[in-house]
């Protein structure tokens, strides 16, 4: 885009001090206004698509669980979900509760953790000590089941690998009792708090048809009024034998992205409930011996914490894939802070580009880009304009 | 270095550096901070800038785009610095050998002084790996 | 909300330009002229409200095939438009981007790791590799033997 004499360019990244992944941020500011978003990606580029078409089908699910450490469940259940998808290949009921219960385990960690996140990224850190504190019996319940904190290894395809028994089954109902009542109790506190309410409502809209049209999955479009959840859409594994609802708000602020992620976690506790339940129940094998994947293509998907994973694979035969496409959810919910972005103040853009984590050190590092004069952009002046615009509003004169 | 590094061991400041992880290494780096092991009562503290750091935590395979980077960090740090490799991509480059876009070798990028293998390392090998790196420190 | 499945519509309205048609349970692929991929892309997207999933390029023994995957969300049905390449040497084809905005960055995906160059896309660069400090002689992935 042009930029005219009064803008400047701050780079965000691709190292900053707040958090985990290198990513660079161009935001071009009028003032305090963000006008434009510019993205560079591939710092964590690695290849996976093309590794994984060098491997048999179980060295790759275990490559794709390292895809993303959040995600790890996500990634290798699209992954089985798109070679079953092949052959029409069916799971015992059994290994379909344990798939589920694995997956909504994963739906409440992660929520948690962005929950966290959130609440650091306003600088709101007991949100944070919080949420992270009530997450690690979650990981604690994965331990019991896979023997691991965050890889699990758990999908293979016909069914699963590990079997969960009677007595486990009984420990990890206890430990759900406890995480759904600290759950409830932040779902009931988090909404009534006046740092986050004043923070985060009417921050970074995304209208429902900028949703539309970006092709945004997940939390961040339903949020926004979109009510596609792969879960109901196509009932794989035990969704289609368990109740839960899907939780659609029409705001779109972060506000409300952060109100649906609290209420899933809620629709998660009851669907580990229902599948804990009937665990004690189900009896049979939990894999069905898969001898050959015939020539074909095949598409798996699955609903991740963060939007629909896509998964597509086509064979050839043999025992490895010709072609593996990996489409995780950030991909295509990234490129809407374009729409989200624009027109707010700076300080409100970082917070709306939370889930990829920002940091206000970094605003620092302001960019000239036009006007050699240094007094071209007067930022005395725009301070003096922004506290007479604050002084108006607070006094109402 | 023996008088500076003994005082270095009481509080270690960490910076993290991620160089293409899974983010798995990461997500357990911050829940080290968090109440349940909580690093600070070991005088651990992450920081927010390399300016300021004893220790780089670095997790994943290097690749090539970002090597660079990683590489400026590195010199930007104030000496001595050392660098702890979370994770067993900086020690074996996990399941990405094949992979077109990583660097051949990491140690040319940056020079590892200590690595916690496991995927990701349980937080409980992170504080031994600290514990140790310590040790070493005090002499 | 209406859950039906509508791909017997569908191919009852653009009969004759669908060719090579695989159809499985809720799966539907087929090949498509590269003049004709805007105006498919067009009435799934806008028409039957379908969301772009991802777009899979493929190298194949005489060809390239980009294959788009419109996923209709309501009945968990997926439209498949693919478009065969046959030029490896200077792969193009037409860009969807001004149809369906969501395509724009797998289109620069797939012009970085396999070379197809897709007209009157609106920011015709690489997105993974931009700005990568070595100097890249080809596409990150085309031509590589695995």
């Amino acid at each position: 885009m042009k930029l005219s004499e009064n803008m400047n360019q701050v780079p965000v990244g691709p190292f900053h001090p707040l958090l985990e992944e290198a990513e660079y941020f161009n935001l071009t500011v009028e003032g305090e206004t963000v006008v434009d978003i510019d993205l560079d990606i591939g710092w964590m580029h690695r290849g996976h698509e093309f590794i994984s078409e060098q491997k048999t089908f179980t060295q790759s699910i275990f490559l794709v669980e390292r895809i993303c450490g959040i995600c790890s469940t996500s990634h290798p259940l699209a992954c089985v979900h798109a070679i079953e998808d092949v052959d029409n290949i069916e799971i015992p009921e059994r290994a379909a509760y344990i798939r589920t219960l694995v997956g909504e385990l994963e739906r409440i960690h992660s929520h948690l953790l962005w929950l966290g996140l959130a609440g650091h990224f306003i600088g709101y850190d007991t949100l944070w000590m919080w949420a992270w504190k009530y997450r690690e019996p979650v990981l604690q319940m994965f331990e019991i089941i896979s023997g691991n904190r965050n890889h699990y290894g758990v999908m293979r395809v016909g069914g699963v690998s590990r079997d969960i028994d009677l007595d486990r089954v009984k420990e990890l109902h206890k430990i759900l009792d406890t995480v759904d009542a600290k759950i409830k109790m932040i779902a009931a506190a988090a909404p009534d708090d006046p740092v986050l309410k004043s923070r985060l409502v009417g921050v970074g809209v995304l209208t429902n048809q900028d949703a539309i049209d970006m092709c945004a999955v997940g939390p961040t479009s339903r949020a926004s009024g979109v009510p596609w959840d792969v879960r109901k859409d196509e009932p794989t594994d035990a969704y289609g034998l368990v109740d839960f609802d899907v939780i659609v708000l029409q705001n779109g602020d972060v506000w409300d992205k952060l109100v649906v992620r609290l209420l899933e976690t809620l629709e998660s506790t009851k669907i580990c409930r229902q599948c804990l339940d009937k665990l004690k129940t189900v009896k049979g094998p939990i894999l069905n011996n898969v001898k050959e994947i015939s020539a074909g293509e095949g598409i798996g998907r699955y609903e991740a914490p963060r939007g629909e994973v896509f998964h597509y694979v086509r064979t050839d035969g043999s025992n490895r894939a010709i072609r593996h496409k990996i489409r995780a959810p950030s991909y295509v919910n990234i490129p809407t802070y374009s729409a989200s972005c624009k027109g707010i103040p700076i300080a409100d853009a970082l917070i709306t580009l939370a889930a990829v984590d920002p940091c206000y050190c970094c605003t620092e590092r302001a960019l000239r880009v036009k006007g050699e004069d240094p007094d071209a952009i007067d930022f005395v002046k725009l301070s003096r304009e922004k506290t007479e615009r604050i002084r108006r509003e607070i006094h109402g004169h | 270095m023996g008088w500076y590094n003994k005082r270095l061991a009481k509080s270690i400041w960490v910076f993290h550096v991620s160089a293409s992880p899974c983010n798995n290494c990461d997500i357990e780096i911050l829940d080290l901070l968090t109440p349940k092991y909580d690093v600070e009562r070991l005088g651990i503290k992450l920081v927010g800038s390399v300016r300021h750091a004893d220790v780089l935590l670095v997790s994943g395979v290097i690749n090539q785009k970002v090597a660079p980077m990683v590489k400026k960090i590195y010199e930007q740090a104030p000496k001595p610095i050392f660098v702890m490799g979370v994770g067993t991509c900086p020690s074996g480059g996990c399941c990405f050998n094949d992979s077109y876009n990583i660097v051949e070798n990491r140690e040319d990028v940056i020079p590892f002084d200590i690595y916690v293998p496991g995927c990701p390392p349980k937080p409980e090998a992170m504080i031994a790996g600290a514990a140790k790196l310590m040790e070493v420190l005090n002499g | 909300m209406d859950r039906t499945d509508r791909t017997d519509d569908f191919l009852k309205k653009f009969e004759g330009k669908l060719t090579n048609v695989i159809r499985k349970p809720k799966r539907l692929y087929f090949v498509v002229d590269d003049k004709d991929i805007r105006e498919v892309a067009q009435y799934i997207f806008r028409d039957m409200a379908c969301r772009l999933s991802t777009a899979t390029a493929t190298e194949v023994y005489d060809a390239i095939e980009v294959l788009y995957q419109f996923s209709h969300d309501p009945s968990g049905c997926y439209f498949c438009p693919r478009v065969r390449i046959k030029d490896k040497k200077n792969p193009t084809m037409n860009s969807i981007t001004p149809v369906v905005k969501g395509a724009n960055w797998i289109e620069r995906e797939m012009f970085d790791f396999w070379g197809v160059t897709f007209k009157d896309h609106p920011r015709p660069e690489p997105l993974l590799s931009r700005n990568h400090p070595n100097k890249l002689d080809k596409p990150l992935r085309f031509g590589r033997v695995s």
